[in-house]
């Protein structure tokens, strides 16, 4: 054995080691999460939107976790009732935890704002009804028709205010509906019970997975 | 704080036990030793003999009489331009 | 002016490795192996380093220029809204990818490929599997960013880059790369392997299995997250961090010239970076829906983390104590021991920041992104600075042209990430705290964000001059000749590196030396020829 493969093999077994450690071993304890009863899997459409979600980024400024209320005012301000647990998180692949709020948490959004209507406008400017936001529009989610080009399948949202388009009609675009549906979608309130010492499949996931 | 999980204790320990067997067998079959040399192994002669502009009268003394007489560095040496 | 002397390729054939080391032998009129190492190693590296080091600034310019973008949207949220793929959550991800795995990712492994040959006193195997390796990860890179910047992403923060188009390229560059080092270290001739090569081992070692587990398919809910993190922290420590401090190790003893403080140190360094720095990734999701003691453990681990810090901060500032004159007439150790500085500070603020009283302020806001400019800028970037500014020179045979462009490189990077840091952390603290007040509503912590946010846009502005100066100045140094040396010179891809000697004459052993007076300059009129020979008068 030269020294390389001393190096090697150390790196590698430390690395190995640290991979076991918090990755395989969670991933097992992890496997006895459930989902809870109360929580339905994302719709096709609502996947689309989540899509839509994770192509331009609105992870990297809303993040989408509530932490426990006696650590801190996650709860206090209003983002949910309660800390987000694990189960709240299984039909989520990849996850949308996000470090950053530049912008609001969202997990909870669909019960604090669940106007479609509101949702899309806002989208399209953020300005428009909410002046103080650095939330970016997005436009391109949407179509600025000319007025009689508009179809009556067409879902077309009425930007209020001074900031208006003018002359054009703001039609959204399925990715910004699907959008929309997805973000109406998430609610986590429903309660989740702490697993007892005797240990039941939970939301928190296996026996001790949690203390 | 520690995990009351055993598979977590014993994968735990298992592997830290590997990693600590690879660094003992290592310093037992010596390669943890004359650490002068190996500190010394970037140098040229040459680097050793090279004059600082940034030493003193006697750091440079000390240099010449432990490495030999000194030479003048080539323009931009140490990085940058002349 | 193009003539190639015998026995050497033609000069459009971009020498590459042995042919080049063969060139340079000839020239001399030596046979390769006996010529000076470290010329062997310099002539093997020449080609895929100076390749890696222009790839490495042009990401950097792109790089700065989708940073700037970014941070000029937080606070004029209204620029640049109208096109898809100006988006701030593309442009904010295009920049991360430019710049770590771009920038930083091409300018250290340009900086281990040249550091490896000369610390194993052996030429640099398979450098044609480097170069090309070195172009398939660069695609791959662009690959991933144009994905993204088009809307392809594959989600998680640092692992975006689609696994299936952008991938394969990442692997196989990766892995050619890692077989030409580790060919390279096989066939060492050097008595003892210095800790810089280990740290580059282990890099190569540690970035395909965290890529590898990070890019799985199968993760799902909270276990992706913690892998995500596991893989997003571990790549800044075992990737860019190891590299950078590998190449700290050897430059900062190099230029001054006094052996590491204490050798021990950097072995304990070494294995307990390894060991509790693999532990830390958690420490993002503090508060998260996690098993707690999952996150505990990263804390703790966090904390250890002082062990490798300080034994490395001893070492590499107790090598420079006494002799920080040097920053003055060396930039090379400008960049690097500030670096070296930065590296301590940004560890012992991370520490810090993983305490759950100080993470309930900090997390979610802006003093994340404040630390990892620390790291990745402060640290990472200025140490590979100052490695382009030594590496560079003994490439091409001749110093730096300009000590004004070396300068205002320095000062305007200098000032821009201070005000960047600066600004930033109060500008996360600020809102970090308007956050914690839950009688506050929400506008109060973007508000009180938005001079911090004004002030990091303008710290950027002038990084970006500084990196535009600085690809500038690399321009005229692979394409332009010095002042002291009279007439045209061939551009780097066919330039030899260009050595006079005059201790041939005396019959002592041949060094890398450019010329120190101008009557040596005299004595060799046929080096500016483009041809290699030792001064007149030298057999």
């Amino acid at each position: 054995m030269t020294r390389i493969s001393l190096i090697a093999l150390g790196a590698f077994a430390v690395m190995a080691s640290a991979i076991c450690l918090l990755v395989l071993v969670p991933q097992a304890l992890l496997r006895d999460v459930v989902a809870p009863p109360q929580l339905q899997p994302y719709t096709e459409q609502q996947l689309a939107g989540r899509q839509v979600y994770i192509q331009n980024g609105c992870v990297y400024c809303h993040s989408q976790q509530i932490r426990d209320p006696a650590f801190t005012t996650d709860v206090d301000r209003g983002w949910g009732g309660r800390a987000t647990v694990p189960g709240d998180y299984v039909y989520d692949k990849p996850h949308l935890l996000g470090t950053m709020r530049t912008g609001p948490d969202l997990i909870n959004v669909g019960q604090r704002l669940p106007d479609a209507e509101w949702q899309l406008i806002h989208l399209y400017d953020p300005r428009s009804v909410v002046d103080w936001s650095l939330m970016p529009g997005f436009p391109f989610l949407f179509e600025e028709k000319a007025p009689n080009t508009v179809q009556p399948a067409d879902r077309v949202v009425r930007i209020p205010g001074p900031r208006a388009p003018r002359g054009v009609v703001v039609v959204a675009k399925p990715e910004a509906i699907a959008l929309v549906d997805y973000l109406v979608s998430l609610k986590r309130q429903y309660p989740v019970t702490h697993p007892t010492s005797g240990g039941t499949r939970t939301a928190f996931g296996g026996r001790n997975a949690t203390h | 704080m520690i995990p009351s999980s055993l598979p977590v204790i014993v994968a735990t320990a298992v592997l830290t036990l590997l990693a600590a067997v690879v660094l003992a067998w290592g310093y037992w079959r010596g390669f943890f030793r004359d650490f002068d040399a190996q500190a010394r192994v970037i140098f040229e002669p040459e680097d050793l003999r090279l004059e600082r502009p940034w030493e003193t009268p006697v750091d440079r003394l000390e240099r010449e009489m432990r490495h030999g007489k000194l030479v003048a560095p080539a323009p931009g040496e140490w990085g940058g331009a002349a | 002016m193009t003539a190639p002397p015998t026995g050497a390729p033609s000069s459009d054939a971009a020498a590459l490795g042995q042919e080049n080391v063969r060139a340079v032998a000839a020239a001399r009129g030596l046979a390769p192996e006996d010529l000076d190492i470290r010329l062997r190693a310099d002539a093997s590296s020449y080609t895929v380093v100076l390749v890696l080091f222009a790839i490495a600034i042009g990401w950097l310019l792109i790089g700065s220029i989708f940073g700037d973008i970014a941070s000029l949207k937080l606070h004029w949220p209204d620029f640049l809204t109208r096109q898809s793929w100006l988006t701030f959550g593309r442009v904010r991800t295009a920049h991360l990818h430019a710049v770590n795995y771009g920038w930083a990712t091409a300018a250290l492994i340009g900086t281990s490929l040249w550091l490896t040959p000369r610390l194993v006193h052996n030429e640099l195997k398979s450098p044609v599997a480097a170069l090309i390796g070195g172009a398939l990860f660069t695609l791959g890179i662009a690959v991933g960013i144009i994905g993204v910047l088009l809307g392809f992403s594959d989600g998680m923060e640092w692992l975006e880059a689609n696994r299936y188009t952008a991938g394969p390229l990442l692997v196989i560059g990766g892995g050619l790369v890692g077989l030409s080092l580790f060919r390279t270290v096989a066939a060492r001739r050097a008595a003892h392997l210095y800790v810089s090569v280990w740290y580059i081992l282990g890099a190569f070692i540690w970035f395909p299995m965290l890529y590898v587990t990070g890019k799985w398919p199968t993760w799902t809910g909270v276990e992706s997250a913690a892998v995500n993190w596991f893989f997003a922290h571990n790549v800044l420590g075992f990737w860019l961090t190891a590299m950078s401090v590998g190449a700290a190790y050897y430059f900062i003893p190099k230029v001054l010239g006094r052996p590491i403080y204490s050798y021990q140190l950097s072995v304990v360094g070494f294995w307990s970076l390894a060991m509790f720095y693999s532990l830390n990734g958690m420490h993002h999701l503090v508060g998260g829906p996690l098993p707690t003691w999952m996150i505990t453990t990263s804390i703790v681990a966090s904390v250890f983390m002082f062990i490798p810090v300080v034994a490395t901060g001893i070492n590499l500032h107790m090598t420079v104590v006494g002799r920080f004159g040097a920053l003055r007439y060396s930039p090379t150790l400008r960049f690097v021991v500030l670096g070296a500085i930065a590296y301590t500070a940004v560890s012992l603020q991370g520490s810090f920041t993983a305490l759950r009283e100080v993470n309930r302020v900090t997390h979610f806001t802006h003093w994340t992104v404040a630390h990892s400019h620390v790291g990745g800028y402060a640290f990472v970037t200025f140490v590979a600075f100052g490695a382009m500014y030594y590496i560079v020179p003994r490439l091409v045979g001749h110093e730096w042209p300009s000590a004004r462009l070396v300068r205002w490189h320095f000062n305007t990077v200098l000032a821009g990430i201070a005000i960047y840091v600066v600004s930033l952390t109060w500008a996360g603290v600020a809102q970090g705290l308007a956050l914690l007040d839950a009688r506050l509503p929400f506008q109060i912590s973007v508000e009180r964000s938005l001079p911090g946010l004004y002030g990091r846009s303008l710290g950027g502005l002038i990084l970006t001059v500084g990196h535009f100066i600085f690809a500038w100045h690399f321009w005229r140094m692979v394409r332009m000749p010095t002042g002291a040396q009279p007439g045209a010179r061939p551009p780097f891809h066919e330039a030899q590196p260009i050595l006079y000697t005059d201790e041939a004459e005396a019959g002592r052993p041949q060094t890398f030396r450019a010329a120190a007076h101008s009557d040596q300059i005299a004595r060799a009129p046929a080096a500016h020829d483009g041809n290699v020979r030792p001064a007149q008068g030298t057999s």
